[in-house]
């Protein structure tokens, strides 16, 4: 069996093993129902209107700034295990790779991603 | 390659389910002694007794609530979205046990050999902010998913430096030479697979912290964000948000969220000791003994923050990652590379 098949099985093991604590307090706890039990919380009175609201857009731009990030960053994985066979031109190439990937943060600083507004 | 349990029990379909029941064992028993330890520490800080009254120096507090928690009902609020609400909990716990098993203890203990064991303890990492988020906004509770929003926007942003700073020590291990002398005989060197960066450090003398100070306290600085710990709490800050992201959940779905949280505090650490403290490296006590001292070592050192230092406000807690963090992990690995080139 691979390492790789090993870790999924045991991907599948953990939510076997996270789900058998689940069934026990269905057999030994109690069992009210009603309103007041099944309404969610928010502080103490009846919720108003839905959860599912708009919200920042400041939020939705740090992850998209987050993708660009680290899957720019994943092919660097990549380099760093042949790196010592390229010398200079290893550096050179990581160099430039890596102030373009800058950028991405200068530009978003620029544009006042990282300003919040008050 | 380090003798598996897996190479042990070869052929056996029961490799896998025995190493999930070691794992499940060592982890509660480690979340058990986690949690006791935490509310004992936050104690002595403040001049409190903690914990006294369920068993010796109250050892026994934490299997107490642990029995309560399991005999509590499992409510599901009525205008939740189901099929997320209930997956998130266990989205949450799965990764970690396969988490752990990826983690070198000592040069022959190791549960999963894989070659690119560092990937995969950050692709399981990743899958806490997909649990948390489903978990808030499944809720539909307001605070739960203000509590998810910033839990997300907090975890992604910090995974940046986390992996950056991962990445210098690679390139470390890498520029360490083609070869390594394994108990096989020697192999090729591979900076992604954890076994391979602490012989590296075992076989040089140096603990990677010593090479590379400013990405070790990157890393800390990272982790304390990724387990959403103090000061990075925010996601969880009590008088704002109740608690964040799991505010809907109780009794047993609770423990399976906090169960993940004090595992994944143990995962940081470890890895931080993998990283950084060489490992399973250290003289006459043997080698899972070491490890395990300075893992507990950084999760102290974890605790102590948290009880010592004040929560950051949400802006400057993104700030301080992008324009702090972020710019110096990269300057980190470009003068990193730079040495290198040059030797």
């Amino acid at each position: 069996m691979s390492s790789y098949a090993q870790l999924a099985l045991l991907l599948g093991l953990g939510i076997a093993l996270g789900a058998m604590p689940l069934v026990l307090p269905l057999l030994i706890g109690p069992r009210y129902k009603g309103k007041d039990t099944e309404s969610t919380y928010e502080c103490g009175v009846d919720p108003v209107g839905s959860s599912w609201l708009r919200f920042g857009i400041g939020f939705y731009v740090f992850a998209l700034i987050f993708v660009a990030f680290e899957v720019d960053i994943l092919y660097l994985f990549p380099i760093a295990l042949v790196y010592e066979d390229f010398g200079w031109r290893g550096f050179v190439e990581i160099a430039l790779f890596l102030s373009i990937l800058s950028l991405a943060v200068v530009y978003a600083w620029r544009k006042g991603v990282f300003h919040w507004a008050k | 390659m380090p003798q598996t349990l897996t190479q042990l029990l070869d052929g056996s379909v029961l490799a896998m389910p025995i190493a999930a029941g070691l794992i499940m064992g060592m982890l509660t028993v480690n979340v058990l002694m986690l949690v006791w330890a935490e509310r004992k520490v936050s104690a002595w800080i403040q001049m409190r007794m903690g914990p006294t009254e369920v068993g010796p120096f109250g050892l026994l507090q934490t299997l107490a609530d642990m029995l309560k928690l399991i005999s509590k009902q499992l409510i599901t609020p009525s205008n939740v979205d189901k099929p997320l609400y209930h997956l998130a909990p266990l989205l949450a716990f799965a990764p970690v046990v396969a988490a752990v098993a990826l983690f070198p203890f000592s040069e022959s203990t190791i549960l999963v050999q894989n070659d690119y064991g560092l990937l995969f303890v950050f692709a399981f990492g990743g899958i806490a902010v997909i649990a948390i988020f489903m978990a808030g906004w499944g809720s539909n509770n307001k605070y739960a998913l203000l509590g998810a929003i910033r839990s997300v926007a907090q975890n992604i942003s910090y995974e940046v430096p986390l992996i950056l700073s991962a990445l210098s020590v690679v390139l470390v291990v890498n520029a360490m030479g083609p070869t390594l002398s394994s108990g096989d005989g020697v192999v090729a060197i591979n900076g992604l697979d954890l076994s391979h960066i602490v012989m590296t450090q075992d076989q040089q003398g140096i603990w990677f912290v010593v090479l590379q100070p400013i990405a070790a306290i990157i890393y800390f600085i990272s982790a304390l964000a990724e387990t959403n710990r103090a000061p990075f709490d925010i996601p969880e800050a009590e008088s704002e948000l109740v608690a964040g992201f799991h505010t809907e959940y109780s009794g047993m779905r609770f423990s399976l969220f906090f169960f993940a949280e004090y595992t994944n505090m143990l995962i940081v650490s470890m890895l931080a000791v993998v990283l950084f403290f060489g490992g399973w490296d250290g003289p006459v006590l043997p080698g899972p003994a070491w490890f395990f001292l300075k893992s507990y070592a950084v999760i102290f050192v974890m605790m102590w923050v948290r009880w010592t230092f004040p929560r950051l406000r949400f802006d400057q807690l993104m700030t301080f990652c992008w324009k702090v963090l972020i710019p110096l992990s990269i300057l980190n690995l470009l003068a990193t590379a730079f040495v290198i080139a040059v030797l």
